[in-house]
């Protein structure tokens, strides 16, 4: 009966602490995307250089589709990370930047400024291709493999650990 | 430099708490009494570090000093002092600066109230309290140190929260809410002290029920502030969402209302000591997970602020007080059973005794919907979230039952209530209930929530009229005084009781206010060209024209500003913008609020179109909103006019009669 009683504390504390203790580490607004097992939404839409570019110029590879802004903060920490993958991994793994509602000249004043990635960025100019793939802000950004299935997203910025995790969901290894 | 001294009273002040803790807890345990009295001395000193930081934060706002990472991340060179000095409490680091001033202040003012009085209590009270503000310093010492440099130095800050600067609310919202939560801390400090030195009896409930009360009063001040400035700034068109944090806020609110009914019953029947034990507890505690909740960022809210290290901290924080606490409560509990006087099922404290059930249903409910997103996301990996229509379904019942005892509570005598009084009492609240109800039925009002609202306020009214009516009547026989002059007089004899009628009564204005405003609000949305109309209730709205331009005190900030005419019961201007801040990534809109006591005119410019002026706005007429900020600083006055200290009432302690007791056998 005595011992009973002294049950009482952890019988209360500790389900409050692990319930609050597994709050860490996970960004309250992401959104689980219904895209992933899905297969990854077609386009053909024009780069900064003026090019034409198509999902299906991918097919076969795994790419990254990364969707981001001038005018996004994170956008710019997550930079050298986007440009140290490609530096590193080559025509190994396909990246492509979208533009997410932002002006043309903007964009090209961020790549100059913060140097270039090294791949190519579209436009995405009426945001048909941001609501395909769900996104709610920049930067958001998708991992679709050889088979052309998306597996992973990443909501907010990237980091050089967060990159490596989500690249081994579609088979690349950096 | 200015920074730098900041920094040194930071940790001066952990030095200071920590010492107070530890030679309170040796006074406790019937050490030296000097011991105590120089502990108090360290608490004053820690308030006044807490101070000199303070004011070295606000110093580097205003002086733009962008070497002070908080300074370069929460200002910029063109913010008004007013805003800068008010970015005290814009951010994470920076409020818990703030919050821990407020806290040692409430520390210093405990201890210097009672200074040589509850010899046995106080020290533990000054270890509890202390203990809890040397955990604020050391969370500013190490996680959250708001006085973190920055190099190279930025010149120019990203500026203030841009919903800080929107507002002249903000100024007032947050320091009431902290003045609540923090002052919550002192019941607690008391609550542990009863339980240590096994004194949970009537004494440590008087002092506490004083404590808490004006607490209570800046938590319910600060909450309705909180209110009022969403609804002025945040232009949906409501005053509450049941976002988490408005949550977090009212979750110790429910319990210290509770608290303070249920001490009235322990106070005059005696029993109830576990459970007033508990609820002290539970308040405290419900303090630190709020601050967690929304500190931490774990649960996504209009409120939260980035993710930062100082979450584990307060994890820590909560399971050690609760734990610790409920551990007291566990050790004591053999010796808190029983001991009330029995009562018959029709009485005072029955009704008491329900309503305490009713708000720990109400906090349970509002707990639970506030960490099930947590849970499900933890469990099952999915994204849930619980709106206002589940919360205004679990709680809306509850309040209204809450709303009913309010009415049959005072009428109730304590211990035993006959049937008689029972019909005597109330015969004629039920007859104005039916009476305003086929009113307002036959005035058109069909929906339930207000309809059923009005019938119980009505009910409640007239229970607290006869109150009123009978005490003085009765007095004025007695005593030959006019009927004015005998209710005051009453009044202020009795001022627990008539704070208490007024505090119900600001309630019952709110309560209508809000059932009446969310249930028969109109809204529409319409996209008018310069000169175009459209019609809401009885208003009829004129676009004249769109206006951009750079606001006249700060030129980064960029006004989209629609004006508009409108005529009805009343007419003028409003003008409602959208403002671009540099620092926020969305546009941060200016409803405009036409208030009159009838109803509310709410206009907010949802987009529009440059070229052609074209805007869209969201039309709003919201009815009796004015009453629940009037129902707030009812409720705000009636405590003010409970807690005033009485005229002759020098409240004798038991020590104190010891004392007299010794001096006269000393002196004989």
């Amino acid at each position: 009966m005595r011992l009973l009683r002294w049950l009482l504390v952890p019988i209360v504390v500790l389900p409050l602490a692990w319930l609050l203790l597994s709050g860490f580490g996970r960004d309250p607004r992401e959104v689980a995307s219904p895209l992933i097992g899905g297969p990854a939404p077609a386009w053909t839409l024009t780069t900064l250089d003026g090019e034409t570019l198509s999902s299906a110029d991918f097919a076969g590879r795994p790419y990254v589709v990364n969707f981001w802004a001038s005018w996004c903060g994170p956008c710019v920490d997550e930079h050298p990370v986007l440009t140290g993958t490609r530096a590193e991994l080559g025509d190994d793994l396909a990246m492509v930047g979208v533009l997410y509602q932002d002006a043309t000249a903007d964009a090209d004043a961020f790549l100059t400024r913060y140097g270039d990635t090294g791949y190519s960025h579209v436009t995405d100019p009426d945001g048909r291709l941001a609501i395909d793939y769900g996104v709610t802000g920049p930067p958001e950004t998708f991992f679709v493999d050889a088979a052309g299935i998306v597996r992973d997203r990443q909501f907010g910025p990237l980091t050089r650990a967060l990159m490596e995790e989500r690249l081994a969901s579609i088979g690349v290894t950096p | 430099m200015v920074p730098t001294l900041g920094h040194v009273a930071v940790v001066v002040g952990l030095g200071l708490t920590v010492y107070a803790a530890v030679a309170f807890v040796i006074a406790g345990r019937g050490g030296d009494p000097r011991v105590a009295g120089s502990a108090g001395r360290a608490v004053i000193g820690s308030f006044f570090m807490a101070a000199v930081a303070c004011v070295a934060m606000v110093a580097s706002l205003l002086a733009h000093d962008f070497s002070v990472r908080y300074v370069a991340e929460n200002n910029a060179t063109t913010t008004p002092p007013f805003v800068g000095a008010i970015s005290l409490w814009a951010a994470l680091e920076g409020s818990i600066l703030f919050w821990t001033l407020l806290a040692t202040g409430w520390a210093s003012l405990v201890l210097w109230r009672h200074r040589g009085r509850h010899r046995s209590l106080m020290p533990w009270v000054g270890a509890t309290l202390a203990t809890i503000n040397a955990f604020f310093f050391a969370v500013m010492t190490w996680p959250g140190n708001p006085f973190v440099r920055m190099t190279p130095v930025a010149s120019e800050g990203t500026g203030p929260n841009a919903l800080l600067q929107n507002h002249p609310f903000m100024a007032l919202h947050p320091p009431l809410l902290y003045l609540g939560y923090t002052g919550l801390a002192v019941p607690f400090a008391f609550g542990v002290a009863a339980l240590v030195t096994n004194r949970l009896d009537e004494e440590w409930l008087r002092i506490v029920r004083r404590w808490t009360l004006v607490p209570w009063v800046f938590l319910t001040l600060g909450i309705t502030a909180g209110a009022w400035w969403s609804y002025e700034v945040l232009g949906w068109g409501g005053y509450w969402g049941w976002d988490p944090v408005e949550n977090a806020a009212l979750l110790p609110w429910l319990t210290a209302t509770a608290f303070v009914h249920s001490a009235m019953v322990a106070e005059r029947r005696g029993g109830l000591r576990i459970w007033t034990g508990a609820l002290v507890i539970a308040t405290f505690t419900l303090t630190l997970v709020g601050t967690f909740l929304t500190r931490s960022g774990v649960v996504a809210s209009v409120h939260s602020f980035t993710q930062s290290a100082i979450g584990p901290w307060f994890l820590g924080g909560i399971v050690v007080a609760l734990a610790g606490a409920l551990g007291l409560l566990v050790w004591r509990l053999p010796g808190l059973v029983g001991g009330g006087r029995p009562s018959g099922l029709l009485s005072r404290e029955t009704a008491f005794l329900f309503n305490n059930v009713l708000f720990l249903g109400i906090t349970f409910a509002v707990l639970f919907g506030t960490l099930l997103p947590l849970l499900v996301a933890t469990s099952s990996g999915q994204t849930i979230s619980v709106g206002a229509p589940w919360y205004n379904a679990v709680t809306v019942p509850i309040f209204a039952a809450l709303l009913f005892l309010m009415g049959v509570g005072p009428a109730l005598p304590w211990g035993r209530a006959s049937w008689v009084t029972v019909r005597e009492r109330f015969t004629s609240p039920m007859l104005a209930a039916v009476a305003v109800g086929t009113a307002a039925l036959l005035l058109g009002l069909r929906e339930v929530i207000p309809l059923a609202t009005l019938c119980l306020a009505a009910f409640v009214a007239v229970i607290l009229l006869d109150e009123v009516v009978r005490g003085a009547r009765a007095r004025a026989r007695g005593r030959g005084e006019g009927p004015a002059t005998a209710t005051w007089r009453l009044a202020t004899r009795n001022r627990r009781r008539y704070g208490g009628y007024a505090v119900h009564l600001g309630v019952l204005v709110m309560a209508v206010a809000v059932a009446i405003s969310s249930g028969l609000s109109i809204d529409r949305t319409v996209t008018l060209l310069p000169g175009e109309s459209a019609a809401i209730g009885p208003y009829e709205l004129t676009h004249q024209e769109l206006v951009v331009e750079p606001l006249a005190d700060d030129a980064r900030v960029i006004e989209t500003r629609a004006e508009v005419r409108f005529a009805g019961p009343q007419s003028g201007t409003l003008a409602t913008a959208l403002r671009d801040y540099p620092s926020s990534p969305t546009a941060i809109a200016t409803p405009a609020v036409r208030t009159s006591l009838g109803e509310d005119l709410y206009v907010t410019l949802l987009a529009s179109d440059a070229t052609s002026g074209a805007v869209t706005l969201h039309l709003f007429v919201n009815p009796l909103v004015a009453w629940i900020w009037i129902g707030g600083a009812i409720v705000g006055l009636g405590s003010v006019f409970s807690i005033w200290p009485e005229r002759r009432a020098r409240t004798v302690t038991v020590e104190d009669r010891q004392a007299a007791a010794v001096a006269s056998v000393e002196g004989a």
